[in-house]
């Protein structure tokens, strides 16, 4: 697979300085200089939201540091956890003096560094919380939702704690609105070509050229089917009703869907598995709110999809279009 | 026979140039249940442990500590922050005492093993690196040398992933896989078998 790179050895390190110096609202900090935070900083007084996760998955997780969305976010190298250093780092610089908000995705080497991060920080006084991102319907069945893994669907939960903890808002309430908000949040992905992790040398997967896998994982984990590829319209058919099939019991009528895609998949074809998205789910008597449409959590090249629909409460609803400002998901008031 | 610092070097820097005939292999068997960067990974954790300046480390103790700190800056990885979790518990078991014997090390394994199963969650059984060291430490037991030790440890270390070869993965990314991991060497208890094999020859 070809890659433009340098060294693999700096792949994350000169990505990050690329990213920060492209987008003078980011900076790159501690100890690490793993941990991407607002260049503005935390203002006193403010709960932080913090996130981290491994490199190659842009926009995902650093991007979404900015106003009405995360404070901080520690990163790993690609696919791997953020380092237990970086994570307490994270969280230091997102300390604004009333608590912090873990918010990342269910993986085990993010968990036992963000624990450990939360342990160290224990003696220093500032009090966390976590809230694991877990939208992933294809990685475990509905009687296992904790074990199922955090991908695209994650970014919701990211704006609307992100909006509550720019109100002022307590820990306990922000920690709420992101577990309500993953709570009522469901992904499926699809994959038609996998991507490599640079210095490796071969792919992450195999897929036959003529084959797509409803229900990858952005690592490649295992979906649900594989076969030959089909037209847009039955993808996006089947992707939608496995996703209505885990409605959540107090769901409105209201939903914002994000059609995601997973890196090489081009927005002429995100486009058009959304307007077949949109009839279904219209067809269903589901009302569309603020739909995304675009690159929002990838997995480098793989090439592919992902629809996440967030089923909106008021409240969520109305701190999705509370004014949010990162490198790539801007919100107007 | 006793467990200095400069012992625990040179294991480190042997381990460290053991990773370049073994890493893409590991790499290849991740890629089955995972996404191949397993080899990469320990690569980078053996070298920044290998780097560590271990000279000034007063006893074995606070060498393991040292290692144990290298390995977290070197990755966040589950399987690098569960060997740090391990470092740093048996370096803590034997901190502050100057001299450690041979005859210790399975109990050291052992206090590695249940901190990791206590961070990581998995259990004994799960087809994981924690099942490698359970076999180790029991393969351990009664080893004098640093020679007996060499060869326990592999011969645990090889036991461990035969054994388990045959039985499915039941955590982590590779538990997805389901029935499909029989058959299949967990990357973890490869890498400690390949980089056992390798201090014992």
């Amino acid at each position: 697979m070809k890659k433009l790179l340098n060294d693999p050895r700096d792949f994350v390190d000169e990505m990050l300085d690329g990213l920060v110096s492209a987008h003078s609202t980011l900076k790159l900090g501690g100890e690490s200089a793993r941990v991407v935070h607002r260049a503005s900083g935390t203002w006193q007084g403010k709960v932080g939201v913090v996130s981290g996760g491994g490199s190659g998955h842009l926009p995902l997780f650093t991007g979404y540091v900015g106003e009405g969305l995360l404070d901080a976010c520690s990163i790993g190298n690609v696919f791997e956890g953020p380092t237990v250093g970086s994570c307490v780092e994270a969280i230091q610089i997102a300390n604004g003096g009333r608590g912090v908000l873990r918010l990342y995705g269910n993986y085990g080497g993010d968990r036992m560094n963000f624990d450990m991060a939360g342990e160290m920080l224990e003696d220093d006084g500032i009090r966390t919380t976590t809230v694991l991102g877990t939208d992933d319907v294809a990685s475990a069945g509905p009687a296992e939702r904790t074990k199922r893994r955090g991908v695209a669907g994650i970014i919701y939960a990211y704006k609307t704690a992100g909006a509550l903890a720019e109100t002022g808002a307590d820990l306990d309430a922000v920690t709420a609105i992101a577990q309500r908000t993953v709570d009522r949040t469901r992904t499926i992905g699809v994959a038609l070509a996998p991507c490599q992790v640079p210095g490796s040398n071969k792919p992450s997967f195999t897929l036959g050229a003529d084959e797509i896998e409803m229900g990858m994982g952005i690592h490649g984990e295992p979906g649900i089917w594989r076969d030959k590829l089909k037209p847009a319209d039955a993808v996006a058919d089947e992707m939608i009703e496995r996703l209505l099939a885990e409605k959540p019991n107090n769901a409105s009528t209201r939903v914002s869907i994000l059609v995601n895609s997973l890196g090489a998949t081009p927005l002429e074809e995100l486009f058009i598995l959304f307007r077949q998205a949109r009839k279904q789910l219209e067809a269903q008597g589901l009302a569309i709110v603020q739909p995304l449409v675009g690159h929002y959590a990838t997995s480098m090249e793989m090439a592919g999809a992902s629809f996440s629909l967030c089923f909106l409460d008021e409240e969520i609803e109305k701190l999705l279009a509370a004014p949010a400002h990162c490198p790539f998901w801007k919100v107007s008031a | 026979m006793s467990i200095t610092p400069s012992a625990i070097a040179s294991v480190v820097e042997r381990l460290h140039m053991a990773m370049d005939g073994i890493e893409q292999r590991l790499n290849e068997a991740d890629a089955k249940l995972g996404d191949g960067d397993t080899g990469g990974m320990l690569a980078r954790v053996l070298a920044k442990m290998a780097e560590t300046d271990l000279s000034g480390a007063v006893d074995p103790g606070t060498a393991l500590t040292a290692l144990a700190k290298a390995a977290t800056i070197a990755t966040g990885s589950s399987l690098g922050t569960l060997l740090a979790t391990g470092l740093m518990a048996a370096g803590r078991t034997i901190k502050g005492r100057e001299s450690v014997r041979v005859g210790e090390l399975s109990e050291m394994v052992a206090v590695a093993r249940d901190a990791m199963i206590a961070r990581g969650g998995a259990s004994l059984g799960d087809k994981t690196v924690l099942d490698s060291l359970d076999a180790v430490a029991d393969a351990l037991k009664g080893a004098t040398t640093s020679a007996q030790a060499a060869h326990a440890v592999a011969q645990g270390a090889a036991t461990a992933l035969e054994a388990f070869r045959s039985r499915p993965n039941r955590i982590g990314r590779a538990r997805m896989f389901g029935d499909g991991t029989v058959g299949l060497d967990d990357p973890g208890m490869l890498a400690v078998k390949e980089l056992a094999a390798k201090l014992a020859g």
